[in-house]
């Protein structure tokens, strides 16, 4: 996969499955990738998406897990609060409007006031958007 | 205990990932979500009872401990979107989305295993 070295500088971190013997390196991004980029790391995994999680505070993203909560822990780890952490998914081969799915299982935290796998706060939403078109380039 | 998966309780269902368990988890919740829509109680609970000892069987699995979070509020969600109120707003949409991901990729996996076994015995 040329071009996708560079962005995974930095924080790897490997799953190695015995029974199916394939390991998937998710990672913290670096740099901006493009939506091609994008497209060749969903064609290796779920085929039209590509599961991340974003830190709203630190402004950095997590890509390419089987689980957002793997994405989760790996963020946590790196002194990322629970409350700034947020999983999505991206579609790099569709429109704008629904390039950034809002849907995750480590979106429920009620005790913070999100009572829903979508992310329900519109300010919070707009700031993943802004970070994730920063770090995802057409 | 009586297990609508006997063959798979007594260890079989451990010698599959965690994402092929997911994606046969999700045929399960299709089938609910199906006979909910439909109103027929008895084969929607008959589904409900398959996917919580799958999602339970899932949970139980040694080499996922590290990895429940995500399994354990899904059966968190769906207990609550099929049995009761939908506290969490989830849609059928969703959870086709969501489980239909892990088939996907579930399929593939087994593919590409299977390429590579092929070109081993060529």
């Amino acid at each position: 996969m040329r071009g996708l070295k560079q962005h995974r500088r930095g924080v790897i971190r490997f799953f190695h499955n015995p029974t199916v013997r394939i390991s998937l390196a998710m990672f913290i991004l670096q740099q901006p990738i493009s939506r091609d980029e994008l497209q060749q790391l969903a064609e290796k995994s779920y085929g039209n998406l590509v599961k991340a999680v974003v830190d709203v505070e630190k402004e950095i993203i997590v890509l390419d897990a089987e689980l957002h909560a793997d994405e989760e822990e790996l963020l946590l780890e790196n002194g990322s609060e629970q409350e700034d952490l947020w999983g999505i998914n991206l579609y790099p081969s569709v429109p704008d409007e629904d390039f950034i799915e809002f849907d995750s299982m480590i979106n429920l935290r009620p005790s913070f006031g999100n009572s829903s796998r979508g992310v329900d706060d519109p300010q919070i939403r707009e700031r993943i958007k802004q970070i994730v078109n920063r770090m995802v380039t057409k | 205990m009586r297990y609508h998966h006997p063959e798979l309780a007594v260890g079989r269902w451990q010698q599959l990932s965690l994402i092929t368990q997911l994606a046969n988890i999700g045929s399960e919740v299709e089938r609910a979500i199906k006979w909910k829509n439909a109103r027929n109680d008895e084969y929607f609970t008959l589904a409900f009872e398959r996917m919580l000892e799958l999602l339970d069987l899932t949970i139980a699995d040694p080499k996922n401990r590290k990895r429940l979070k995500e399994v354990v509020r899904a059966r968190e969600m769906l207990v609550d979107y099929l049995r009761y109120d939908n506290t969490y707003h989830s849609t059928d949409e969703q959870w086709r989305k969501y489980f239909n991901s892990f088939a996907v990729l579930s399929n593939k996996r087994k593919r590409e295993e299977r390429e590579k076994n092929k070109k081993r015995h060529e």
